[in-house]
């Protein structure tokens, strides 16, 4: 599976985003590749990692099979790491 | 043209012949000049994070002229989203530099001639808006930094432009030729001129019929005929002429810039002229200009107290007083009134509107709230911080002082320092003199230029922001509130 990654602007971060996709990128490396969005790139889903719950950044122009997943908090890293792992498994 | 890189910019400023004056001698390489490059350097950071996948949702934005990606600083706003996300970039880039980045007054001076070219062209019939757009387009295409510029000397406060003794106390037309216009003055206390490619001129209050010479607005490159700079003094500059400087100047990297700006007889040619005479439109000009630029405080001095709190913190742990209720109170304090001057600046924006040109106007009442809060909130902040700090902070010896191998009595002059400024040994002496002298930097120092005096006095002083308040705070509606309730009938 191929998953773009849409980070919000950080302004204002209650977390490490940066360190937040590390942590899911290596708990999912065998099944699903991670690059930052391209607006001119197909994606089986799109991963968007805000710094609080504004969450905020513009997503439209991205194109994406599966509905957008949204975090902006630490404690969402463990969900979305579920979520994307029965994904992955189902496909 | 791509978005440029941070070092693409510095580059492209040693193409400009920019005239720069200092200490009464012109600066032939003020890109490299020790005094200047830090306020270049913060300039770089909008550019450089443009280009960071963790920040480009802020520091970009699609071109409502062109559909094309451009740095946010050069776009118009299209929507309160866009006025919302101009106050985060800002705290990001304050939080990045912990400086005044620079940028802020060119992108509010291209919303507001935008705007108000357009109602000109409406009443008058003339064309200013398409040169704006023709300009901003190419200021978008190749990315360039323009220094919006409104402020006039003045001089006598009592008296209107076209009353001065010398009428060079406000900017003015001297010469209407077929071909464009001549202008004579000076704007002062301009910020990053020497860094801007690019100057866009605006008149700096209303004006009347008699003051018409005065009611101009035009651009014209840094280095065009006529035009030089007058470097600013900051509160500890020279140190950083010193040679090998680096603890001791606190903040290295960064740091903010003014200078009076000469037109000495300066051609504009027509198509990049925005304003000629219509005096009836100054007052329009300079209350939107005025209005985006007190947004814009209610962002950028969030980031830099972002940093000054985030300092504080480090002092206290390194002074081993981290865990003492009145340091933790303190930090809650500075982190309340920062987060305060936050709210109003996302408030005036997601209260905007659209002109009638289109583009987005904060909220005037609350962006007046936002600035006026500026000009009190971070004094508080750099109190609390050199309270926390000690007093150490400014009675610390050299860099030199604690490098020192001069030997007094049994030790040398830098074992001295470095036994005697010893913290609670946890951290380096070195760490411990990083964060105080860090702190004297924001708070005393060459940044409290941009931290304390330009809160209190930058996008207009305390009392303009009451006067637009008076006339916006509708006291005769909060009158007839209290009349109801109480059951007068009059």
């Amino acid at each position: 599976m191929k998953y773009g990654v849409k980070f919000c602007g950080g302004c204002n971060p209650r977390y490490e985003r940066g360190r937040a996709l590390k942590g899911i990128k290596d708990a999912l490396s065998e099944k699903v590749d991670f690059e930052i969005a391209k607006e001119d790139s197909d994606y089986d889903g799109l991963l968007v990692i805000a710094g609080c719950s504004n969450c905020c950044p513009e997503i439209r122009t991205y194109k994406t099979k599966k509905r957008p997943i949204k975090m902006w908090e630490e404690k969402h890293i463990e969900q979305v790491i579920d979520e994307i792992t029965k994904e992955a498994d189902v496909t | 043209m791509a978005l440029m890189t941070g070092a693409e910019y510095i580059e492209s400023l040693r193409k400009l012949d920019i005239k720069v004056y200092m200490f009464g001698k012109k600066i032939e390489n003020f890109v490299d000049h020790p005094m200047i490059r830090p306020s270049i350097n913060c300039v770089a950071m909008t550019y450089d994070l443009a280009h960071e996948a963790e920040y480009e949702d802020l520091m970009t934005a699609t071109s409502s002229i062109t559909g094309k990606k451009i740095n946010r600083f050069a776009h118009l706003h299209q929507n309160t989203g866009d006025l919302i996300k101009k106050v985060k970039m800002q705290r990001l880039l304050g939080q990045k530099t912990a400086s005044c980045f620079q940028r802020c007054v060119g992108m509010d001076a291209f919303n507001s001639v935008f705007s108000t070219t357009f109602e000109i062209d409406k009443k008058y019939g003339t064309h200013y808006h398409k040169n704006f757009i023709k300009y901003l387009t190419y200021i978008q295409e190749n990315d360039l930094i323009v220094d919006g510029a409104m402020t006039d000397p003045k001089g006598d406060r009592s008296l209107t432009p076209s009353q001065q003794p010398d009428p060079d106390m406000f900017l003015h037309i001297v010469e209407k030729r077929a071909d464009g216009i001549v202008v004579r003055g000076a704007k002062a206390h301009q910020t990053g001129s020497i860094n801007s490619h690019e100057h866009l001129i605006m008149p700096t209050i209303a004006m009347t019929e008699a003051d018409k010479a005065y009611a101009v607005s035009f651009a014209v490159p840094s280095d065009t005929d006529g035009l030089y700079m007058i470097y600013g003094r900051q509160s500890c500059d020279t140190r950083k002429m010193e040679e090998g400087a680096d603890i001791d100047l606190g903040n290295k990297q960064f740091g903010g810039q003014e200078a009076l700006v000469v037109f000495d007889d300066v051609f504009v040619p027509n198509d990049r002229i925005f304003m000629c005479e219509e005096w009836d439109f100054a007052g329009m000009l300079v209350e939107r200009f005025a209005g985006y630029h007190r947004q814009s405080y209610g962002g950028c001095k969030v980031g830099v107290g972002d940093v000054l709190i985030g300092a504080a913190a480090v002092a206290a742990d390194y002074n081993g007083a981290d865990k003492a209720s009145h340091i933790k109170d303190k930090l809650i304090e500075m982190t309340h009134l920062n987060e305060t001057l936050y709210c109003c600046g996302i408030a005036c924006s997601a209260e905007g509107a659209p002109t009638a040109a289109g583009n987005y106007q904060i909220d005037l009442l609350l962006a007046n709230v936002c600035k006026q809060n500026v000009t009190r909130f971070p004094y508080e902040i750099t109190r609390l911080a050199e309270d926390i700090a000690g007093g150490l902070m400014v009675t610390m010896p050299s860099e030199k002082d604690f490098n020192s191998d001069l030997k007094v009595g049994s030790m040398t002059i830098g074992e001295t320092c470095n036994k005697y400024f010893k913290g609670n040994g946890k951290a380096s002496v070195e760490n411990r003199m990083r964060i105080l002298r860090f702190i004297e930097n924001m708070c005393l120092g060459s940044s409290a230029v941009g931290y304390r005096t330009e809160s209190m006095h930058g996008a207009g002083s305390p009392q303009a922001q009451r006067i637009m308040i008076a006339r916006q705070g509708n006291i005769a509606h909060k009158k007839e509130l209290a009349k109801k309730i109480a059951g007068i009938k009059e």
